[in-house]
């Protein structure tokens, strides 16, 4: 490059960085920015990578993404990018770009040991409509899968979710957001009846206290970071932060305390801040008496494992056998309130969400045994630390909360949800905020933040989980099927009431034979999920077809008998939803590479594949059972369709997608494309608009329920940057259930919790129902008692250390994207093993050390590492999971959390020796 | 190459020896000041993002930054970028070059 040109290039872009934060330049500065930019195209845009959603202007020129820049105008980040957000525009251009569908065959034909050859459109999609034909006919419905995502966007995930629900009638869809929102869901759902958080982002310049829990904000939400330590630094003093973990972290750097507690007594120490305001009367009873009830469930539960040992290594039987029967430990004893050594046959596996109101007493009684002497001495994590100084930093935790003249705001990510009892500990979060009142207003609230960019968005939103339906209904509840029937114009019974497989089931049923057709959209389950060698093994070995919608070659694409080549996120036009409720749009920039298509393209090619009389007729789904539905059995409804206009003849295609009203949506839309091309439309050449009609159309299910979207021309216009739903009156909702801001509180309320779900309870004590009848709780949020429960497994002789994954920084989950750039895989070249020196020291092992890590499952290799940025304490052991080389889910443990089936991936067991 | 504006916000009363420690930098540019609040908008040219993390990095840690993060990115140029047609050898069929070679292995 010339250095006049290079001069030229550097002045324009510091000028325009400048004019972006809102830092003046000069006249002069500003014509620099014209001259270098003058072939450049800039659009507002939405970063790929986190649940933060930082907007991000993208600037092209000859049809290539040549710039970016955080989005001045973006209230999430005012300008700023992490790192991460940098690469949104170099993603797409990977050298291993996968640009043509590649088939496994021998001599021209499919053959599951084949090798992968290049095929048509028309001979990829003519294999899979084959094998899932098959398939379906033998198995039926519940006999295919989609693995969906929380990187869908929200056309996306309508699409494929309709298709599966609507037209194959199959609930097996379901979304990698279960690995890491899926705690919080149901815990949204049971304690306030609808999902997602009440307050906003602002939050953090309103509050004066924030406390993080198994959340490393630095690293993994930094631009959130950034605004929190802006916050602090601007009133150092008076704001306080405090950083719960297992393993110190970037975030404790500028925290004025770090909590280092043992995995899974978060339990405890939630408990032991209620019994504090409980006990200092504390409680805000006018707010508690008005809006909140009192709840507990059942503790014996399981932790989501199989029921039967049947298909477990020989190894891994002990852990297994927890499924049935727990011997309760000392300490679960008293936070039980039952004898240690007592033996507990788990018998609530099948029904862990029960749960029933108990009184204000009882939940007292409940909390009376986490008391500061036993709370302390069970979650002190770090060896080297004084009983007295984790004692001291813990009541200062509770001062912090009870404070009345502070606010308090709780953040936490997969911390508090990838755990063994996930629901429990994020209920336990609402429960302190309730009891104090400190929810739903200004600079008070527990917020559950997000991993990927729409979790919320689409993966929630949207419903493509096992068991919803779009906006917050389910497909168990007969009016939320009725109602998605009359809006999607099917027959009454066409959707499938019995709940579909979560991944981990989808995973195994891929095992057991149970599911022989799988596709894979957006994500990367066989590398992203635990006990990994399990999967690749029934993926391979099994007989079924798995079809992966990919732009690189990942894990799972290796792994696929058929991959689709996918278009990326400015190769297309998108909608996602961030962790404040905030949908944002924006537009295709770029043409996808070769014969990449879009998602929503290859859902509804397929979908053309497919005649009512195939999917519509009498269907069976073994183990339904629900009231007007023969056991086993969805009923014929051709019949009812005739009625409605339609023939058996027509496709999937017409009925779910290309719909008479969705037609009407036209494709040229100069009002809101200027000049930007939507490849979807080209590609399906009807001149209709499906991502505008999609979302058009999937907006309805939300309007006057409680989770109003603006319309597409809204989210797609140069000058919105978001809106927080719901979206009343063309009004965001800045904290729900709050009267002043959430115009769904009745007049006059104040508050109310007015979440539909999960309304009407039975009546009991801690130990159990009284009165069956359900007592209805209209408008109340619930304060749920929850106890600690010991993880299932724990270090012991043989397998001595902690160990836990997480993100960095520069890595985003599995890395498929971010190792693609190959700047940013040198800087963090091959993944470590970050390790107290005094354990490696115990073990003879060096810093750079090559270390074998072994659990009860598998091994993996990796690169010692005892300094640097994650210091675990003595007998930790911490390992990030971007790496393909560095299989980190092969030693991890496949508990979930019985109610959300939500993986912990934090709490393993391991021995870690030299190679 | 790559060229990426940054935000540092500094100290006002060290603002001055600041910028000089920063102009020090390999492939740092101090551009526009903003006396009152102490920030800085600089340019760091690097021949790949690694280097540019580094940097950051190493920016990040100086005493007297109080935060600094990347506001602007170009990389119209950067050699490592990839063109926006497939080459073609890897459109060839008859090779199925198209498939990476470990997907096979
Ligand atoms: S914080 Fe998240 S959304 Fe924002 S730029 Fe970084 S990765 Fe993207």
């Amino acid at each position: 490059m010339e250095i006049t040109r290079r001069t030229l290039l550097k002045a324009s872009v510091a000028a325009s960085a400048a004019a972006t934060v809102g830092i003046p330049i000069s006249e002069v500065a500003a014509k620099t920015v014209d001259e270098a930019e003058k072939d450049w195209l800039w659009d507002k845009s939405v970063c790929r990578f986190c649940g933060t959603g930082c907007g991000i202007m993208v600037a092209t020129q000859d049809g290539r993404i040549v710039a970016t820049k955080g989005d001045p105008d973006a209230p999430v980040n005012r300008g700023l990018n992490c790192i991460k957000g940098y690469f949104n525009g170099k993603i797409q251009y990977g050298k291993d770009r996968l640009t043509k569908p590649l088939l496994r065959m021998t001599d021209g034909k499919f053959d599951k040991q084949g090798k992968f050859q290049a095929v048509s459109w028309d001979r990829a999609m003519d294999e899979m409509e084959k094998q899932f034909k098959q398939v379906y006919k033998e198995q039926g419905p519940h006999g295919v899968a989609i693995f969906g995502s929380g990187q869908y966007t929200i056309p996306e995930g309508y699409a494929a979710a309709k298709l599966m629900k609507a037209g194959f009638r199959s609930n097996n869809i379901d979304p990698n957001a279960r690995h890491c929102m899926a705690s919080a869901v149901v815990a949204f759902i049971q304690s306030f009846g609808i999902d997602e958080p009440s307050g906003n982002y602002d939050d953090i310049e309103y509050t004066d206290t924030v406390v993080t829990w198994g959340a490393n904000m630095a690293e993994c939400h930094p631009i959130l970071w950034a605004r929190v330590s802006d916050r602090k630094l601007g009133d150092v003093d008076n704001v306080k932060l405090i950083n719960l973990t297992t393993c110190s972290n970037q975030t404790s750097d500028i925290a004025d305390s770090e909590i280092i507690f043992k995995p899974g007594t978060d339990l405890a120490i939630w408990n032991y801040i209620a019994r504090e305001i409980v006990k200092r009367d504390a409680v805000d009873h006018d707010f508690v008496n008005k809006h909140c009830v009192f709840a507990t469930g059942p503790y014996d539960i399981g932790y989501g494992m199989r029921p039967t040992s049947k298909y477990a290594f020989e190894a891994e039987k002990d852990i297994q056998a927890k499924e049935l029967e727990v011997v309760l430990d000392a300490d679960e004893a008293i936070a039980q309130r039952r004898r240690a050594g007592e033996r507990v046959k788990q018998k609530n596996t099948k029904a862990p969400v029960k749960h029933w109101q108990i009184s204000f007493d009882e939940f007292k009684r409940g909390v009376e045994p986490y008391t500061l002497d036993f709370v302390a001495r069970l979650s002190k994590g770090d060896p080297d630390e004084s009983l007295a100084s984790h004692r001291q930093k813990l009541q200062a935790l509770a001062d912090a909360y009870i404070d009345d003249q502070r606010k308090v705001v709780s953040f936490w990510t997969m911390g508090m949800n990838q755990h063994y009892r996930g629901s429990w500990v994020n209920e336990q979060a609402y429960m302190v905020h309730l009891l104090l009142g400190k929810q739903a207003k200004p600079g008070d609230g527990a917020f559950s933040l997000t991993g990927q960019p729409s979790a919320c968005g689409t993966a929630r939103e949207v419903g493509t989980f096992a068991h919803r339906l779009p906006a917050d209904m389910v497909v168990a509840n007969p009016k939320h099927r009725a109602r998605s029937e009359k809006l999607w114009k099917l027959p009454p019974k066409t959707l499938n009431p019995k709940v579909g497989a979560h991944i981990m089931n989808i995973l195994r049923g891929l095992e057991d034979g149970k599911i022989k057709f799988a596709w894979v959209q957006v994500n990367n389950p066989f590398q992203a999920s635990a006990n990994a060698n399990h999967w690749i093994k029934a993926a391979r070995k099994m007989d079924n077809f798995i079809v992966c919608s990919d732009p690189y070659p990942t894990v799972s694409a290796k792994v696929a008998d058929l991959i689709l080549p996918t278009a990326m996120i400015f190769e297309k036009w998108g909608l996602y939803g961030n962790a404040e409720r905030r949908t944002q749009g924006w537009r295709q920039q770029v043409n996808a590479p070769g014969e990449a298509r879009t998602d929503v393209w290859q859902a509804l090619e397929f979908s053309k594949r497919f005649k009512l009389k195939e999917v519509w007729g009498k269907q069976k789904i073994p183990g339904l059972k629900s009231k007007g539905f023969t056991d086993g059995e969805l009923p014929d409804v051709l019949q009812q369709a005739k009625a409605m206009g339609y023939s058996p003849e027509d496709s999937l295609y017409d009925v779910l997608f290309a719909t008479a009203q969705n037609r009407k949506v036209a494709w040229p839309d100069e009002a809101v494309a200027k000049g930007h091309a939507c490849n979807t439309a080209e590609w399906l050449g009807e001149g209709w608009f499906p991502e505008k009609a999609l979302f058009n159309e999937y907006r309805e299910f939300g309007l006057g329920h409680e989770h109003d979207l603006a319309d597409f021309d809204t989210y797609m216009s140069d000058d919105n940057r978001g809106l927080k739903w719901p979206v009343v009156d063309g009004k965001e909702t800045e904290w729900r259930f709050n009267e002043k801001y959430d115009p769904y509180v009745t007049k006059g309320a104040g508050f109310e919790f007015y979440g539909k779900a999960l309304k009407a309870t039975p009546v009991g004590d801690l130990d159990g129902v009284t009165d069956k009848k359900k007592k209805p709780l209209p408008g109340r949020a619930k304060i749920f008692f929850r106890p600690y429960a010991a993880p299932p497994e724990q270090p012991d002789n043989n397998y001595d250390l902690w160990f836990s994954t997480g993100r960095v920084i520069e890595h985003w989950h599995t890395g498929t994207m971010t190792r693609r750039v190959p700047e940013l895989h040198r800087a963090v070249p091959t993944a470590q093993l970050f390790m107290h020196p005094y354990d490696a020291k115990q073990r003879g092992l060096k810093r750079n050390d090559v270390v074998v890590v072994e659990s009860r499952r598998g091994v993996f290799k990796a690169l010692l590492e005892t300094q640097g940025r994650n210091r675990p304490a003595k007998g930790y052991t911490f390992a990030p999971f971007f790496d393909e080389s560095v299989f980190v889910n092969k030693v991890c443990l496949d508990v979930t959390c019985p109610m959300s089936k939500e993986t912990d991936f934090k709490k393993a067991a391991v021995k870690v020796y030299k190679a | 190459m790559n060229i990426s504006a940054i935000l540092a916000v500094v100290l006002p009363e060290k603002l001055d020896t600041m910028v000089t420690t920063l102009n020090q930098l390999p492939g740092v540019e101090v551009h526009h000041i903003e006396q009152d609040s102490g920030r800085l908008i600089l340019t760091q040219e690097a021949e790949s993002i690694d280097d540019e993390i580094k940097g950051l990095k190493m920016i990040k840690k100086l005493p007297g930054i109080i935060m600094a993060d990347m506001v602007q990115h170009y990389f119209g140029e950067d050699e490592h970028s990839y063109p926006p047609e497939l080459p073609d050898e890897l459109n060839d069929q008859s090779e199925a070059v198209c498939v990476p070679a470990f997907l096979n292995e």
